[in-house]
């Protein structure tokens, strides 16, 4: 299996503070990595250095695309999920609460669909091809919402919707934009039993049927143990443990940083 | 009712009554009043009594009501009444409003006074209106927006009176400039966000007016600019004599003349240009770029990690609704024949952010409403003369009690997926 994405050498320092300290590792395509590490541990510093928020100190951080790779410091701000096609979820749902569900979904959809509508041109002139493109959106939102079992709620706004439906719907509107590498910012956060099992199973529909590699931060280990290929385990800003899911829970290191380490 | 609740009602209305008094006594308790070789001061303490007495009784009597958990009878009838006109009701009324309004100059009880009041808040539905764009949609609040209006009338003026072009080609033009500074505003301020992006639209407003002013030779300062063409039916202009070789409106027609044909044509070019913003601004909401705006204003992070640039959007808004705005200035120039920096003041920003915030953030139907709310309550009381804007402030007050979220906070979704079920 190839990489997806390569992380060398990254780190983020914030004045004397430093986030994330020389962190290197490889996310395969079709796989779902996670990174766990107890809180501050630099997890979601790693997402926003990776999604552009943040511009890294140090290193390097490649998205291989056939035999090419690009590098993602060169994009910042929405290039990142414009040209590189990384999209991310939040810590804190992000969503537009007083549009519809549907409406977060086109707006997911904006750069294809602005180049449809000649730019608001064809689309004042209410032109044919710019509607049928819209029509191509709005199917794709169906396919999306009917996976995720929200099609009957479409109209409704989005900040409406249950928290765990709120949940799935950013992780289908960041879906929408086709990316190759989907980060996902602890999905399972206050989520009950019954839909963690259900986020496990729209994350692996979305590994074998979209072919689109996951980054998970997670602290929900039976989603982690459950889903993941591969697992990275940050503490201090530091790499301390990289293996599958049953290697990481027998780990020696892992279980102290976890848990402290017997006097 | 308990004992208590109306000790403690009494107690809080007394409370609001030395407020009042501290507000009252300076303020309409002592006047100054010149007398022979100097100003005296006349207390007036007897209509600072009545006021506290009506501020006691009134804050009481509302304490009361509330304690009894029922609102008065004329209260809830007058909030009923508001929260009837859902955007549902909205598109009847809309069409009713329009019909009225086409009709409206041929009323028999329209006079000139009406078609001037008319008039005027036509003007503020259409500034409403383009600045719902930047406020409602995009979320971008812009308390600066009379500057574009202030480019707008200037644009048109200056071109107007320079190279004498007709009304129809100036129009557009002023447009386009007023478009251009909202670009060159949106530069500067697209890291702001809220309180930070309000004080400095507020500046670039002071800043236009100033130049104004000062850039004399250009502007002609605070004489302003006079004798701006009027506009002309299609080439017919409105004149009693015309010049050598043209025909006149009433001419043309066979019609007795009549200024009042001026006032109706102006009437139909503002509620032209007004429907042209609405209609504009409703098939934009639900294009990509509408839809942008409002995803801007409802998260601009989220905007970014879905690939939606927010420079460009941010920045066809301000452009967007700037045209409107420059529009409608030029408009006004037409309207007036004559304008200075004095027509461009904060006070008309204040207004029109006013109009569109009372009318609820993005609803169209909520600037007219508005409008006509403040706009024709603020005319009602023009007899009052300075105390007028005390009316506008009660208008003010009123709408905010009872629709704190605006008069019409519906929103509708741009796209149905299962169509209208209501």
């Amino acid at each position: 299996m190839s990489n997806l994405l390569s992380v060398e050498n990254l780190t983020m320092k914030f004045g004397g503070l430093t986030a994330i300290d020389d962190l290197s590792f490889d996310a395969k395509h079709n796989q779902i990595t996670s990174i766990i590490g107890p809180n501050g541990a630099g997890k979601t510093t790693v997402f926003n250095c990776l999604t552009g928020f943040y511009k890294p100190t140090n290193g390097q951080m490649f998205l291989h695309k056939d035999d090419s790779k690009i590098s993602l410091r060169k994009y910042t701000d929405f290039k990142i999920a414009y040209v590189a096609k990384v999209a991310r979820t939040f810590q804190n749902i992000r969503l537009f609460p007083a549009m519809s569900v549907l409406e977060n979904l086109l707006v997911a959809q904006h750069n294809e669909l602005m180049v449809a509508s000649g730019y608001s041109l064809f689309g004042l002139l209410n032109l044919k091809t710019y509607r049928d493109k819209e029509q191509l959106a709005v199917d794709k939102a169906k396919y999306w919402l009917d996976i995720i079992g929200l099609t009957h709620r479409a109209d409704d706004n989005a900040g409406d919707l249950p928290y765990g439906d709120q949940r799935k719907l950013e992780i289908v509107r960041a879906m929408c934009i086709e990316p190759r590498l989907l980060c996902l910012d602890e999905p399972a956060a206050g989520l009950n039993p019954k839909e963690s099992a259900e986020l496990n199973k729209l994350l692996k529909f979305i590994k074998t049927e979209k072919q689109t590699g996951i980054l998970l931060i997670e602290h929900d280990m039976s989603v982690v143990m459950g889903i993941s290929d591969h697992v990275v385990v940050l503490n201090y800003g530091k790499k301390i443990f990289e293996g599958t899911a049953d290697q990481t829970k027998n780990s020696k290191e892992v279980i102290e940083a976890y848990l402290g380490v017997d006097e | 009712m308990e004992k208590k609740d109306i000790i403690q009602s009494f107690k809080d209305s007394l409370f609001t009554g030395l407020i009042a008094l501290a507000l009252f006594g300076p303020i309409v308790g002592l006047r100054t009043a010149s007398k022979g070789e100097g100003l005296f001061i006349t207390p007036q303490w007897g209509i600072v009594f009545l006021l506290v007495g009506l501020c006691i009784l009134g804050r009481f009597l509302i304490n009361l009501n509330s304690a009894r958990k029922t609102e008065i009878t004329f209260f809830s009838k007058f909030t009923s009444k508001f929260s009837a006109i859902t955007e549902d009701k909205a598109k009847h009324f809309a069409i009713t409003a329009i019909l009225f309004a086409v009709v409206f100059p041929f009323l028999p009880f329209t006079d000139r006074y009406f078609m001037d009041v008319a008039i005027m808040i036509l003007t503020y539905i259409m500034l409403g209106w383009g600045l719902n764009i930047v406020v409602g949609l995009a979320g971008l609040l812009d308390l600066g927006y009379v500057a574009f209006y202030a480019v707008g009338a200037y644009s048109y003026a200056l071109i107007a009176t320079t190279f004498g072009w007709s009304f129809w080609i100036c129009l557009p033009l002023a447009g386009v400039f007023a478009a251009f500074f909202g670009i060159l505003l949106g530069f500067p301020v697209l890291r702001l966000r809220g309180d930070y992006l309000a004080i400095v639209t507020l500046g670039f407003g002071e800043i236009i007016r100033i130049i104004l002013i000062n850039w004399y030779e250009v502007t002609n300062g605070p004489d302003g600019i006079t004798g701006i063409p009027r506009p002309s039916f299609f080439g017919l202009p409105f004149k009693r004599s015309p010049d050598e070789g043209e025909t006149s409106f009433h001419l043309f027609f066979n019609l007795e003349y009549s200024t009042m044909h001026r006032i109706i044509f102006l009437y139909y070019l503002i509620l032209v240009l007004a429907l042209i913003t609405n209609y504009f601004t409703l098939k934009i909401r639900k294009l990509p770029v509408g839809r942008a705006w409002e995803a801007l204003r409802e998260d601009e992070i989220a905007c970014k990690s879905l690939g939606v640039n927010p420079t460009n959007t941010k920045l066809t808004a301000f452009a967007i609704g700037a045209m409107f705005g420059g529009f409608a200035g030029s408009f006004f120039a037409t309207r007036q024949a004559f304008i200075s920096p004095e027509s461009f003041t904060f006070i008309e920003s204040a207004i029109i952010v006013a109009i569109v915030v009372l009318g609820g953030m993005g609803s169209q139907t909520g600037v007219v409403l508005a409008s006509i709310f403040l706009i024709g309550i603020t005319e009602m009381f023009r007899d009052l003369e300075q105390y007028r804007m005390i009316a506008f402030g009660g208008a003010m007050v009123l709408i905010m009690v009872f629709k704190p979220k605006g008069i019409l906070a519906n929103r509708k979704p741009t796209i149905l997926m299962h169509g209208d079920k209501k």
